[in-house]
């Protein structure tokens, strides 16, 4: 029998998707508001807790050397993970400064040259770019350049666009789960479980990195045909930009270069310096300030704070269903299900990720589901990575099942229709659908045969 | 140089709007604007345009779509900003032209040459005009007016401040019925060439 508290936290964890998944209402509003009812109701009027409310808000952590220098102790399990947050918004900074020096149009279209434009070797490169990028940078990122791109070459070299966005979408969510830094949900398990880079890498990595290529062949083969009658002209080649003509400022442009190459160096090295990605993401947006100053209030203005917002709030409602112990339960009912069988959790764990995340978004579920992985790690004695991995790959990879299970899908096709290139959810879903159960199932088997 | 000149439509279904839009546009010699500014914003792309007509002056689907960081994958919803920054970018340019539905009147308020104008009917003239243009049967006509005008209130109302058809939204509203499509046109043309002399 649920408990007073336990029954109102879930209520307003409900309302919280349904408003979320309504999209009436500004995203960050509604789990600011879930949050604040959750801190006066939940927390202060019925649990009357004064301490849970200065847990959930979790602030004090932010002024712990843990905090920014790792320790060896997981990060604090219930409430606001400022380390998310705080690197979010580092790495926007920095993105916002790339962008701004034009390094992602030059990357995209020195790619496109270097293939010679011709339409199969643009297709794969520009896949394994997408994912590529997407595993230190956001995913909205990649795609927002990557897609307006490909509609510019599409344009000029008279192609179907559609076949390489979708291809791009879908290699950028799964270039997101290979690392700890390229999806929320990663930062999310990463920062709360206390992994590092290099785990997730070795794990979730080499499993996006065999899907890659399935992937690839699987976008080849269902586009092959207008792939193949797609042809380029000298002239049409002629009358493209050279890709230096991206680059606004050759400076700037230096300074985007060194300070991506700090971003990657410290993230790929950060199990063995000690910093944590809150360092790394206030770093890198210190240095962007600096060596952009002269367009920092333009740079400053782009930072995304709904998400940032989105993100305070969210964390606040999960605190409340992680406070009055919803989760253990739901954890509960996961292994008892499972009957304390591995491969059953894995499974449960990772199609639940993949169907949730392909209708509602994978942030809420992610940060939700890390607490339950934690309980159900506790409680059945199995290794809680392994659920952690399982948990990774299907937030991240079940998200590009729908047009908007992720944010890079959102802006992929939104970028197309702005150009007249229309993506509908049936065009979307016959080739994504597929790909992503390939990949949830491939990762499933490889989950079995690695850990089990 | 003619000071410009920009004449926004909306139109019940079966009122003639469209027609009367022509007619104006004929008879003050500017350009007329209505689907086919499709052609110009996306010549080029192929099965794709014909494809995008079909969500035109729509609205999204609820539970379909998502907003993220301003982007949407609503084809609806990024084809109406799409039409929208096409119609600000012609009247930006100095041309003068009729616009017929597309929220033209919401888009271009505040512009001092904009003449906006809402054209109804009587049920009567509109199905009988409906049955002969589509050679439909009545109930068959009257079926398409009341989806149509639905679908066209719900989208002018998503992006209006003020409501589809109300008077306060318009600088003029008209009964079609009453002089008939050509009269109407040249009423309409005398008030418009009123207004540009007052002005």
């Amino acid at each position: 029998m649920l408990s007073t508290a336990q029954i109102v936290a879930l209520i307003i964890f409900i309302l919280m998707f349904v408003a979320i998944v309504m999209d009436k209402i500004e995203r960050q509003w509604v789990t600011l508001g879930c949050g604040a009812a959750t801190l006066l109701i939940v927390f202060g009027l019925i649990m009357k807790s004064p301490a849970t409310i200065l847990e959930s808000l979790n602030v004090a952590s932010i002024f712990h050397r843990d905090f920014w220098i790792t320790s060896e102790a997981e990060s604090a399990s219930i409430g606001v993970n400022w380390s998310t947050i705080i690197f979010i918004a580092g790495m926007m900074i920095m993105v916002e400064g790339m962008a701004e020096a034009g390094f992602f149009r030059w990357l995209c279209m020195r790619i496109a040259k270097l293939v010679n434009y011709k339409p199969t070797p643009l297709l794969v490169s520009f896949m394994v770019m997408s994912f590529c990028l997407a595993m230190f940078i956001d995913s909205i990122t990649v795609i927002l350049f990557l897609a307006a791109v490909t509609v510019e070459l599409a344009k000029m070299l008279k192609f179907d666009p559609v076949p390489m966005i979708l291809s791009e979408i879908f290699c950028a969510n799964l270039g997101g789960s290979a690392t700890m830094c390229g999806d929320p949900p990663n930062i999310i398990i990463g920062t709360a479980l206390h992994l590092s880079f290099f785990d997730f890498v070795s794990h979730t990595g080499l499993i996006a990195f065999v899907c890659m290529f399935l992937v690839i062949g699987y976008f080849y083969m269902v586009y092959r045909k207008e792939l193949a009658t797609e042809e380029v002209t000298a002239e049409d080649i002629a009358a493209l930009p050279d890709p230096k003509s991206a680059i606004k400022n050759p400076k700037e442009f230096t300074y985007a270069c060194v300070i991506f190459g700090c971003a990657v160096a410290m993230l790929v090295t950060h199990a063995q310096t000690g910093l944590t990605v809150a360092f790394i993401g206030t770093f890198v947006s210190a240095l962007t300030m600096i060596l952009f100053h002269k367009d920092l209030v333009k740079i400053i203005k782009k930072v995304d704070y709904k998400t940032l917002l989105f993100f305070v709030g969210l964390f606040i409602v999960v605190s409340g269903l992680e406070a009055t112990g919803v989760l253990e339960i739901l954890a509960g009912f996961i292994g008892k299900v499972s009957g304390g069988n591995l491969k059953v959790m894995i499974a449960i764990i990772i199609w639940l990720s993949a169907i949730a995340s392909a209708i509602v978004d994978n942030i809420p579920f992610s940060a939700t589901m890390v607490p339950v992985i934690r309980a159900l790690a506790a409680t059945q004695g199995v290794d809680i990575n392994t659920l952690a991995w399982a948990l990774a790959i299907g937030t991240d990879v079940g998200g590009s099942a729908t047009p908007i299970g992720a944010s890079a899908n959102v802006v992929g096709t939104s970028v197309a229709a702005k150009n007249g290139y229309v993506i509908s959810w049936g065009t979307y879903l016959r080739t994504a659908l597929p790909a992503t159960i390939i990949v949830i199932t491939v990762s499933m088997l490889i989950i079995f045969a690695r850990y089990c | 140089m003619e000071k410009q000149l920009i004449v926004a439509i909306g139109r019940e279904f079966g009122s003639g709007g469209h027609e009367i839009g022509e007619r104006i546009a004929k008879q003050l010699n500017i350009s007329f604007v209505d689907r086919s500014m499709l052609d110009e914003m996306f010549s080029g792309n192929g099965k794709h345009k014909e494809q995008i007509e079909k969500y035109e002056e729509d609205v999204a689907k609820p539970f379909l779509h998502k907003h993220v960081r301003g982007f949407t994958n609503s084809i609806e919803e990024n084809l109406a900003e799409a039409q929208f920054e096409y119609i600000r970018e012609k009247a930006a340019s100095g041309e003068s032209f009729v616009i017929v539905g597309r929220c033209g009147e919401a888009v271009l308020r505040g512009n001092e040459n904009l003449v906006s104008v809402f054209v109804l009917g009587d049920m009567y003239d509109k199905i009988h005009r409906v049955m002969d243009k589509y050679s439909l049967p009545e109930r068959d006509a009257i079926e398409k007016i009341n989806r149509h005008d639905r679908k066209r209130k719900r989208y002018h109302n998503t992006y209006s401040d003020f409501k589809w058809g109300d008077s306060r939204g318009y600088d003029l509203c008209i009964n079609s019925s009453k002089l008939g499509v050509r009269g109407t046109a040249e009423m309409l043309c005398k008030y418009i060439e009123d207004v540009r002399e007052r002005k």
